[in-house]
């Protein structure tokens, strides 16, 4: 069965085509710059044939059929036709409280869908209308949402609730939702495949360090906590995001700086985090090149990066009464090797104990990275978030 | 490898593409221009600015390039915004560049003492002789009626009032007034312009001076005959009607921003339109204005501008609130 992957953002399309028979990548691409000049499809297949499609993109709708295009076509293609697309999986960003797994789309979960809108007003539109074009283009077809939201659906009420009038979470569903579920729930479940212990207690902390970044404390195969809340500005410190914060300090900057809500939201979303402190930008890699030559705010960004990280490492391990496995993924979690390094230093107190060598040795690759004895297993394991999504709708398709 | 994406369409295009805005067209980049230019870029629209000379043009370049960086350091936006936005909007003195838009909006401010409606409707059969027959024309003046404009069209159906209200970027309303002739096509593609640009619409019947502008007016001329009369000063009349209403600024502040000479002018338009004498220019206005003490964009008005900042002026009404004239 072949099953077509999309992650539809706002002005992009990255897709992933699978064979499922053997979990294969037949091919794999993006269509960048929606609705705006200079837009492009890039396409790659797994023999190493590339392609990179000019052209005018208005809209989700014409992405996605240039994409079946290019995938039925004779000269860049992998099948004959659309029908041998047999499914599709869509990843959907927030799932609220109505969606605990991944769903067949119906026209009644695609007014649930449109519900969830409200609380995820960039992210969930452009992932609607991919399901929306798709539905035109192949209305046959099974399609399936796969939220970011879902695995977290396990927390407990202590840990979701904000302390805010309880009548604010009846009335709007304020509360903590947590993403990068699906990214969580792969290195958790691969974490299980390598160590080779489906153990009911497991207690795994999971680090997804990407330009998003958030922290998963899994217990069981089940998320019992993560850092991310009702939006992905809370928790760690991100590329751009700020993270934790306090609330009462946002309050004094919108009356100091003047400014309203909306400039408020780009200040927190779009100018703060790495790029914020350090003044350089808000990607990894330039700060430590600029940390290296000795830039004070580069350096002092990666600290408070790396310090943020710690210390969600260690308030859950108090939430779960220890940890077994830290798990690194994400851009950073699985590249970066100083900050990995930097964030394991001084986790002895939790019997956590890093293999410099082999953590120097590593990147983007699975591997164990503590030492042998070392009661607390520190492992790098990429993520694979289209995976996910490919087996959940295979699995809903088998049914 | 680079290649045709046209090639790689699929046999069937279910996509309807009759009515997409692709290309909006502004006439004039005066302080509204600009703004409106910024509005419809963010919505991922290319626009064609067309001005009178290709200086005027230079400069508009450059103030368009100092707003968005105003915005940048008020945290309203990114640098990569910016780069985005200024990458959509293009700049011609030729009327023909117009030719694929499918809204243009008129939005010229002319600085001369008398009402602009000549100049508009100049504008109006300029736009008419380069666009394809679907094009819509637009107004953004505040106190002509389109219907005035509408006349000297040979499609007068296709025009409407859009008014925009600054600072575009953060009032999320848009004024539509249609008149009598103003077709459903027309009504349409603006009701999806406005869902576009994120604004919703305020539906106006033809009248000048809108809702906005009507309720300005005898605000701002009332706020001058308190000053007048000695019954209080610019600092306290707008700092009542910001703490005890809630208003985002006060008449006098508000005065300054839209410019004290436009604002006579919109008071002009709508006292010969109604004749009541609570749009007829406060006199004050008028000798500010003589005094050449147009607001904020000469950097003095009822208050002073230094880099951004507005400071209070200490002197009597008598002395237009210097020390000495």
């Amino acid at each position: 069965m072949k099953i077509l992957v999309l992650n539809c953002g706002s002005s992009s399309i990255k897709y992933q085509f699978f064979n499922m028979e053997n979990e294969e990548v037949l091919a794999k691409g993006v269509v960048d710059k929606i609705g705006l000049n200079g837009s492009y499809l890039q396409n790659q297949k797994m023999d190493g044939d590339k392609v990179t499609l000019e052209g005018e993109i208005l809209d989700h709708q014409t992405g996605i059929e240039y994409i079946i295009g290019v995938l039925i076509s004779k000269k860049h293609g992998c099948i004959d036709s659309l029908d041998e697309i047999q499914a599709v999986g869509h990843r959907v960003v927030h799932g609220a409280e109505k969606f605990k797994e991944s769903v067949r789309i119906s026209n009644e979960v695609i007014e649930k869908l449109e519900e969830c809108a409200e609380l995820a007003p960039l992210h969930n539109p452009p992932n609607l209308k991919g399901i929306y074009a798709m539905k035109e283009l192949h209305p046959d077809v099974l399609q399936v949402a796969v939220f970011d939201t879902a695995f977290h659906q396990t927390m407990e009420p202590h840990a979701f609730m904000y302390a805010i009038p309880y009548s604010l979470y009846a009335k709007y569903g304020i509360r903590r939702y947590g993403f990068h579920g699906t990214s969580h729930r792969y290195v958790s479940k691969r974490c299980e495949e390598i160590l080779g212990k489906k153990d009911k207690d497991l207690r795994i902390i999971s680090c997804h360090l990407g330009n998003g970044a958030s922290v998963a404390a899994i217990r069981g195969g089940k998320s019992i906590d993560t850092s991310m809340g009702l939006t992905p500005v809370e928790g760690l410190i991100m590329g751009s995001r700020c993270g934790d914060m306090d609330l009462g300090a946002l309050t004094f900057i919108l009356d100091k700086e003047e400014i309203g809500l909306s400039a408020a939201n780009v200040l927190i979303n779009k100018h703060s985090g790495m790029l914020g402190i350090s003044g350089i930008s808000s990607d990894m890699r330039d700060i430590g090149l600029a940390a290296e030559k000795g830039h004070e705010r580069a350096e002092l960004a990666l600290q408070m990066y790396q310090y943020r990280v710690k210390k969600y490492i260690g308030s859950y391990a108090a939430a779960m009464n220890g940890v077994d496995v830290i798990i690194f993924t994400g851009g950073i979690g699985e590249n970066d090797i100083i900050t990995r390094g930097e964030i394991c230093k001084g986790l002895g107190y939790l019997g956590a104990d890093l293999d410099v060598e082999k953590n120097e040795k590593l990147k983007a690759k699975e591997a164990i990275i503590s030492k042998k004895d070392s009661k607390v297993k520190m492992i790098v394991i990429p993520t694979n978030e289209e995976l996910v999504i490919a087996r959940d709708t295979f699995e809903i398709k088998k049914w | 490898m680079v290649e045709k994406l046209e090639d790689y369409a699929l046999g069937k295009r279910i996509r309807n593409t009759k009515g997409a805005i692709k290309k909006v067209g502004l006439i004039g980049g005066g302080s509204m221009g600009k703004e409106i230019a910024v509005e419809i870029s963010k919505a991922g629209i290319d626009i064609i600015l067309i001005d009178l000379t290709q200086n005027r043009i230079e400069e508009i370049k450059k103030l368009l390039n100092d707003l968005l960086d105003q915005r940048i350091n008020r945290w309203g936006m990114t640098s990569g915004d910016k780069k985005m936005i200024l990458s959509r909007i293009e700049f011609s003195t030729d009327f023909c560049d117009l030719e694929n838009c499918n809204i243009v909006i008129e939005c010229i401010n002319t600085k001369k003492s008398v009402s602009s409606i000549e100049d508009r409707k100049d504008v109006f059969k300029n736009i008419e002789k380069c666009v394809s027959k679907d094009t819509v024309i637009a107004s953004n003046a505040s106190t002509i009626l389109i219907a005035d404009l509408a006349i000297v069209l040979e499609h007068p159906e296709r025009a409407i009032g859009i008014h925009f209200i600054s600072p575009t970027a953060s009032v999320d309303i848009i004024e539509v007034n249609k008149c009598v002739i103003t077709n459903k096509e027309t009504s349409d593609l603006i009701e999806k312009f406005a869902k576009m640009i994120k604004k919703k619409i305020i539906h106006v019947t033809a009248s000048p001076g809108n809702i906005s502008t009507r309720l300005i007016i005898p605000l701002i001329n009332e706020a001058c005959e308190l000053l007048m009369e000695g019954v209080g000063t610019v600092n306290d009349i707008d700092h009542t009607l910001v703490h005890g209403f809630g208003m985002q600024m006060g008449p006098f502040a508000l005065a300054d921003k839209i410019g004290l000479d436009k604002l006579i002018k919109w008071m002009e338009g709508l006292y010969n339109e109604f004749g009541d004498k609570k749009y007829k220019p406060s006199p004050i206005l008028k000798r500010m204005v003589r005094a050449g003490l147009m607001g904020r964009y000469v950097g003095e008005g009822f208050y002073r501008y230094e880099n951004g900042k507005r400071l209070l002026k200490t002197g009597s009404v008598i002395n237009l609130g210097r020390e000495s004239l």
